[in-house]
Parts: structure tokens; sequence; C-alpha cells
């Protein structure tokens, strides 16, 4: 039995299941339906652009649904009108894997008469579909892209996706503007700073200097737009911030170094004005980044939710959007399909994945009067339940708003640099004022002589020189050089933090919060015990045969466990019974048409059949019994992970809280406490009560790191100070987090936490390097005792200070 | 003299650049750097179709806004009948 790739996902099976067609191979039906419409339209160019690379094979869907793209209540929520008149949608293309897959997708649409315009988002997924309504439906569309093998949902492309995306755009245009003439004006540099050593004509370097002036002036005016407009809404609230001492430093000295262009004597500093602008803009881009990727993966959320739900009013069926569904209204789902809204079971019964709220991967059942929750997945069984909330103010709605709520809002501790450019900035201005009414009125002649110049231009100049010297150069980039090489140093272990602040906010921390579940242990059930009382392969192949039949974590574990021990085969088993949150029931025949009942489950399944069977365990436990007889016995939980004691002790010695909050019962919890030493735990919480235990931990002062994994940690996590997610988190906990760590492993949660310290430590050393600078210039600067070639030297022996003492950070 | 073709070369320098800034200034407003991913992968697919086609796309959209133009103004004439 040889292996061979399938001719459309190219991913390789066994030769036997291959369905064969002359030299074609296809793993599945989907696959061939597929090949051959891309064949009959021309499209097989998809395969040599494919290249080696494998996607998923098509996923199988009943087109019956799409007739409610077609409804008008559908139409009105997510279809807009162009100005030209043609119908615009925004939707989220599931499959996408490759270039190949989007080149395919973009290309059919293309082909279908009516489509006008489509363009799809590789990296987000999105895709935007402008098309002729009086051509074709919308149902024709979405068929068109499931034909090939992809799915479409809509989404609401909402406000802040608007937003984000246009402020990246913008960012993006102003810091390549600023990038560009950066880069032409260092040419220029060289050519004046080789001739301040070697001799330079005067005309020659007037012409440097005109070519800078031209360089940097859409820099400061362009790009540095938005630092006025962040120095102004300081100013407004009566903050002086980091904003107002990059625009006063930069202008001030684009202003001095006009009145060098225009005559005086002495040198310009274009170049430091668009240096230091690009610098600080660079940091901005990356913020920008990070929060448009956040509202990506919030839409595509908001998208898991379905769009409509089936009400029954007077015995009848009808499909209503979300928006319109009314508290008491009756909602019936399928087996598979996600809660809508948050409602009462008033019919039916069965299991909830409720992973999407609490993260717990067990199944919950439920039976009529249990509450269900919006977002939470039914299993097995056909359900209708009373509706209690509307959609907007349902679990799931609340959830997403709450996190967008605190995107726009995410907490900032106030950073070393921030707080002493406020005193720093108030000092220097002053201190020019000083200088230049001191100058002026006194009429004081220090120094070198300035030649033709009035008294005011002279106090002028003077006083501008004092803020020149004092440049923010050294101090704004105290930090961002520090964090910048500190960051590096992390991502090369692995941890990938969003923005360089969180360095210094960690590096304060005084409360760590982590969730139990997939963050302290491994979050998947494992076969701790396992008692084989009988063991006949025969037996034991009935017990893999009823495994296999269940999709439960508990069925999955236990199959895996045996996987690695023995050898097992699967068996025909008759009437399959699922019975809810319980276990499974079977029967086999064998060759002499002998009926074995077996049954698979905890003990009260056990006892339903009869079967008295003695078992002490606080653990979750699964039976197995043929014939009434136990056969084997197999205890399950979740372990811990083997590093988790290590970083709470380490983090215990440095005096800082460890807190575990989960949403698990009081048992688990306090087992998984004392086994790590944790003192402080709270067990059944759910996402609101984690995230107002860490507002009041704020409100006490504290500064608050959370680790955390799952969707119901995503909004703790967005309230936190600091939010760590695992490297294999839901993508929302991952969007909301500002430090990812890839691997998974608290250990790497210990190195950033040493790393950052580190870093921060050369923050402060930095920044009292700047300061003891400006303490020894600026006096000399307030002299007028500043000559060309001093001002030149210490303006770049400074930034290069913080820079060499930054790489220090390196080393061990 | 020298004085004068320096002088010149930075000026036409200067315009050159800004000329090609302008450039990348119009091409990420119509959006052309908003996916990055898609954007390198561009290079990909460059073959005479994928020319063709793009330039397809652009008739297409043309005449498709013609036709609707047209068709609009229709309804309103019959709206005034």
């Amino acid at each position: 039995m040889s292996k061979i790739k399938c001719n459309h996902c190219h991913l390789e099976f066994d030769e036997n299941v291959m369905i064969k067609e002359e030299d074609l191979n296809f793993c599945c039906k989907g696959c061939q339906g597929v090949y051959h419409i891309l064949k009959d339209d021309g499209l097989d160019s998809f395969y040599d652009k494919l290249g080696n690379k494998t996607i998923a094979p098509p996923i199988k869907l009943d087109n019956d649904d799409v007739t409610k793209f077609d409804s008008e209540n559908f139409l009105d929520n997510y279809v807009s009108k162009t100005k030209d008149g043609f119908s615009q949608i925004d939707l989220i293309i599931e499959g996408i894997h490759c270039a190949a897959c989007v080149w395919l997708n973009e290309k059919i649409l293309y082909d279908t008469k009516g489509i006008v315009e489509a363009n799809i988002n590789f990296t987000t997924n999105k895709a935007r579909i402008v098309w002729d309504d009086e051509k074709l439906k919308l149902s024709e569309i979405i068929l068109k892209i499931r034909s090939i093998g992809y799915n479409a949902y809509a989404y609401d492309s909402s406000v802040a996706d608007a937003q984000a995306s246009k402020a990246k755009r913008d960012y993006f245009i102003r810091m390549m503007v600023a990038v560009v003439c950066s880069m032409n004006i260092m040419m220029l540099s060289v050519a004046k700073y080789t001739g301040f050593f070697t001799g330079i004509a005067k005309e020659v370097k007037d012409m440097i200097h005109i070519g800078e002036f031209l360089l940097s002036t859409p820099v400061l005016f362009y790009s540095g737009w938005i630092f006025f407009k962040g120095a102004y809404f300081g100013l407004k609230n009566r903050i002086l911030n980091m904003d107002f001492l990059v625009a006063t430093g930069a202008t001030s000295t684009y202003i001095y170094s006009l009145f060098i262009l225009f005559g005086a004597k002495g040198e310009s500093y274009f170049d430091s004005v668009s240096m230091i602008i690009t610098f600080v803009l660079v940091g901005k881009y990356l913020e920008v980044i990070g929060k448009k990727s956040a509202v990506d993966t919030l839409d595509k959320i908001k998208s898991s939710l379905p769009l409509e739900a089936v009400v029954i009013k007077n015995n009848e069926r009808k499909t209503v959007a979300l928006n319109s569904i009314n508290i008491g209204d009756i909602i019936e789902i399928k087996p598979g399909e996600k809660v809508p809204v948050d409602g009462k079971i008033i019919q039916g019964s069965g299991s909830f994945d409720e992973s999407t709220l609490t993260g717990e991967s067990l199944p919950i059942y439920k039976k009529t009067q249990d509450i269900v929750y919006s977002g939470t997945i039914n299993l097995d069984s056909l359900i209708q339940f009373e509706v209690t909330k509307n959609f907007k103010n349902s679990t799931f709605s609340s959830i997403v708003s709450l996190l967008e709520d605190s995107l726009n809002s995410k907490p900032t501790i106030q950073t070393k640099a921030a707080e002493i450019s406020k005193g720093f900035s108030v000092t220097i201005l002053s201190l020019a004022i000083l200088t230049f009414v001191v100058w002026y009125f006194f009429g004081i002649d220090l120094g070198f002589d300035y030649e033709g110049t009035s008294q005011f231009e002279k106090s002028f100049i003077v006083a501008v020189s004092v803020i020149v010297i004092a440049c923010p150069c050294a101090l704004a980039l105290a930090t961002p050089m520090a964090s910048l090489i500190g960051i590096s140093e992390l991502a090369k272990k692995g941890l990938l933090f969003k923005e360089a602040k969180f360095i210094e906010t960690l590096a304060v921390a005084s409360s760590v919060v982590f969730d139990k579940t997939g963050t302290l242990t491994k979050g998947e059930l494992n076969v701790s015990k396992a008692r084989i009382l009988d063991d006949n392969i025969h037996k034991l192949n009935l017990l893999y045969s009823l495994l296999s039949a269940s999709s439960h974590p508990v069925s999955i574990s236990i199959k895996k466990y045996l996987e690695s021990k023995y050898d097992l085969k699967i068996k025909e088993l008759e009437t399959v019974k699922n019975i809810e949150a319980k276990g499974m029931s079977a029967i086999y025949k064998n060759i002499e048409a002998k009926e074995f009942e077996i049954i698979g489950g905890n003990i009260e399944l056990l006892r339903e059949f009869g079967i008295y069977y003695k078992f002490d365990s606080t653990k979750t436990v699964y039976l197995f019994a043929i014939n009434k007889k136990v056969i084997a016995t197999f205890e399950l939980e979740d372990k811990i992970k083997d590093d988790a004691k290590e970083i709470i002790e380490y983090l215990q010695n440095k005096n800082i809280d460890v807190i575990m909050l989960t949403g698990d019962n009081e048992q688990v919890a306090s087992k998984i406490a004392n086994e790590l030493n944790i003192k402080k735990y709270f067990a059944k919480q759910t996402p609101v009560s984690k995230a107002n235990y860490i507002k009041e931990l704020k409100k006490e002062n504290k500064i608050v790191v959370m680790v955390g994994d799952g969707v119901n940690d995503s909004v703790a996590l967005s309230n936190a100070d600091v939010a760590i997610a695992m490297g294999n988190s839901a993508d929302i906990s991952l969007a909301v987090s500002d430090i990812v760590l890839l691997n998974s492993t608290l250990n790497s949660l210990k190195d950033a936490f040493v790393i950052s310290n580190k870093t921060y430590k050369y923050i402060k050393q930095n920044l009292s390097l700047s300061i003891v600078y400006n303490m020894i210039t600026i006096p000399l600067a307030m002299a007028g005792l500043v000559i060309p070639l001093v001002a030149a030297l210490s303006m770049s022996l400074s930034s290069l200070m913080v820079v060499l003492n930054s790489l220090r950070i390196k080393m061990k | 003299m020298i004085n004068d073709t320096l002088f010149f070369m930075l000026i036409v320098g200067i315009i050159i650049s800004a000329g090609l800034l302008l450039l990348f200034v119009w091409a990420a407003k119509t959006g052309q750097f908003d996916d990055a991913n898609k954007m390198l992968n561009g290079l990909l697919y460059d073959s005479v179709d994928d020319l063709n086609d793009a330039i397809k796309k652009e008739k297409n959209l043309k005449e498709a806004k013609e036709e609707k133009l047209q068709s609009e103004k229709k309804k309103e004439e019959k709206k005034e009948e």
C-alpha cells in the first residue's frame, strides 16, 4: 500500500481509498467535483499556481440555505449601494490557504456576468464584492464560491474596521514619506559632515542646506502632523505629553535651522528634525497595525454566529434575523448549530459545547428549564428554547461589545519616559524663555560674535539653541532604543511583544493572574490510571470501536491511550446510542450471530443498566462493560504543566501576588492550587466575573498581568494592564493580548519577566544619562557658548551614548 | 560652474525622488499596499493570461458602469412618462 496525492487538494492518502478516474486520483467526491469545474472553466492553471502546496478538501454543504442571502432582511442588513448604483457586500471567505486560492476566487467571480468588482484580502480573508443586482442574485454569487470548494459568510463591516483600515493606510503613507526623505537627507549629511573636517566651500554648504530644507519640510509638516495633533489634544486636557516634546523639539530645531539657512552663522540641523520624526513615527505605525489586526479578528469571530434563527409561532417555522428576535419567542436549533441568543430550554435535552465561554472542554448536559447561552454549540439533539434575552444583550454579543470597548480604551500605565518628559518640557521651555529675556533686556553679548545681527535676533537664536541642545533626541530615544533591543531579545526566545511599553509594565507588575485550564494545566484530559481487567483482544476491539463512534474528548483521549498500547481494529457495531453526558451503548453481533451488549460511560450509566460497580475517585471516570461485566476502568485528569511550579515560585520570590481564576468547580480548583502552592484562587468564574476581578485589583492600584488562553479569558485579558496569551490560544485572545508566548510554555513566561526587568534597568540608565548630558550642555547653551562644532558633536554623541548603552542588554 | 552643476543635480535628484514618492503615495491611497501578503504573491501571477485578465477586468468595469448609467436613465424616463 502506498500513499498517493489527490489531484485536487494534494493531500496524501492511501491508494485503496482513492476515487480513481483514468490516471486521476481524488480523495473525495468534493475534490473530484471541484477539479472538473475548474477544468471545464479553463481554470486549471490554478494547479500550476498551487505548486506543491496543499489545500483542504472542499467542505460538504447543503445548498438549501442560500435562499437566506436573498431575503429582504439580509439585504437590508449587509448589502449597501455604491454611488454607481451597484450593490456591495463584505464577506469573509472560508478555506483560503494560499495566494492561488485568492486568485481562483477572484478569477471565478470576475468571470461571472454581473460582478463588477471582487477584491479578496489574503491576510484577513475579507472580500468586498460589487455586483449589479439586476443581473445577478447574491445567492448565485455565494453558490459560485461554494462550487469551487470555499464558503462565504457575511459580516457587518463595522465602523471600527473602516477606521482601523483608514488609520493604517494613513500612517503607512506618512511613515513612508518620512523614511524616503530622511534617507535622502542622510546622504546629504554625509557630504556635510565630511566637509566639517576636510573643509567645505560656503556655497556648497548652502546648497546642502537648501536640499535638506526641501526634504525635511514635508517630514515635519506632513509626517509629523500626528505629533502636532497629539500635542494639541494633550494641551487641551492640560497634559504635556511625549508628542508635545517631539513636536516642540522638532519645530524649534527646524526654525533654528531656517535662521541658519537665511544667513545666520552656525550649523543647521534639518537632519535631526527628520530623524526624530521618522523614528518615533515607525513606532506609532507598529501600534496602529496591532489595532487593525485585532479588529480583523473580532470581525471573524462575529461572523461565526448564525445570521438568522428559526422561530416557531403558532406551529409555523419562520426564519428571522437575529436583531428582530424578541424576548419570549420560541427558537428551534438543530444539532451542530450555534445558539444564537440566550434562552431557557422548553423542549429536548442534549449536550452543549460551552468551551467558547467557559474554556472547559467537556460538553455540558442540559435539559428543560436549563439556560443556554449564545455562542455555545448544540452538539447532538433538536432543541426548542424560549428567548430570555434579545440579541444585543445575549452573552456572546455582550462579550464582543465589551471587547470592542476595551480595545479602544486599553489601559496604559504612565511610562517612565513620559513621566520625565512632562517635567522636562516645562523646564526647558521656561529656561529658553528666561534665556531670551535675560539676553534681550540685559543686552548680554557673551561668546563668539553673530556678525550683523540685531540684539533681538541674537537673543532669539541663543534661546532656540537651548531647546535644540536639549533636543529630546536622547530622551526620546532612551526608551525606544532599549525596548527595541529588549524586544528582539525576547523574540529570539519566542516571546512576541505587541508594543514596547509592555516591557516596562511587566517589569513593575504587582499581581499576576492565571487562568487554569490550558494555561497552568495542559487543557486536555489524559488517562492517568487504567485498569484492564480482561485483556482479550476481541473485547478490547469492541471497546475501541465504541470509542471511535464518539467525538467526546473523553473517548478521544482513551482511544489515544489504547492506540499507544495495543494494535486494535474497528468492528461494526449496531444500534450505537449516545446517552447524553453519560456515555454510550451498542450491540455487537459476532459471526455466529451471538449478541453482545456493550456499554461505556460513567458509574451512573452503568447503574442505569443494572451494573453496580464500586469505584471511588475524584477524577473523571470511564467504565467499560460487555454483557454486564466490567472489562476495563479508566481515570482521566487534566495534568499540570511541567514548568508551572517553577514560574509560580519565581513570581512569589519576587513578591508578586499570584492568583488563579477558573471556570471549573471548587474541588478541582483547590486541588490544583494546593499542588502549585497558590494561596489565592477563585472557582466557578464566568468571563465577566474574571474581568470584574481584574478591574477590582486595578482599583487597588495594582499593576495586573493576566495570563490566559481561551475566549472565556478574552474580556479579562483586555482589561489587564498586560495581557499574555499562550501561542495556541483562541484567535480572539491572541487579538486582545499584548504578549504572545509562541511556544506556549510557562518557562518562556519566566524569560519574559527576566528580560523585561533587565531592559527596564537599562531604560532607567538611559534616562539618567540623557538628563546628565542635558545638565552639562544646557548651561553652556544658555550662556551662548555652544560653538557649532560642539553642538554638532554633542547632538550625535548623546544619541550614540544611549544606543551603545542599550546594546548592553544583549550581553549576558 | 561646477557648483551650478552640483545644484542642478541636487534639484533633479529631489524632483525624481519626489516623483517616485508621489507614485508610491498614489499606489498606497488606491489600496495597493493594504494586503502585504497578496502584494508579494502578486509577483507570481504575471503571465500573458494574467495580464490580459487585468485588462479585461478594467474593461468590464467600464462597460458595466455605462450600462448601469443607461439603464438608470431609462428608468427615470419611464418614471417621467
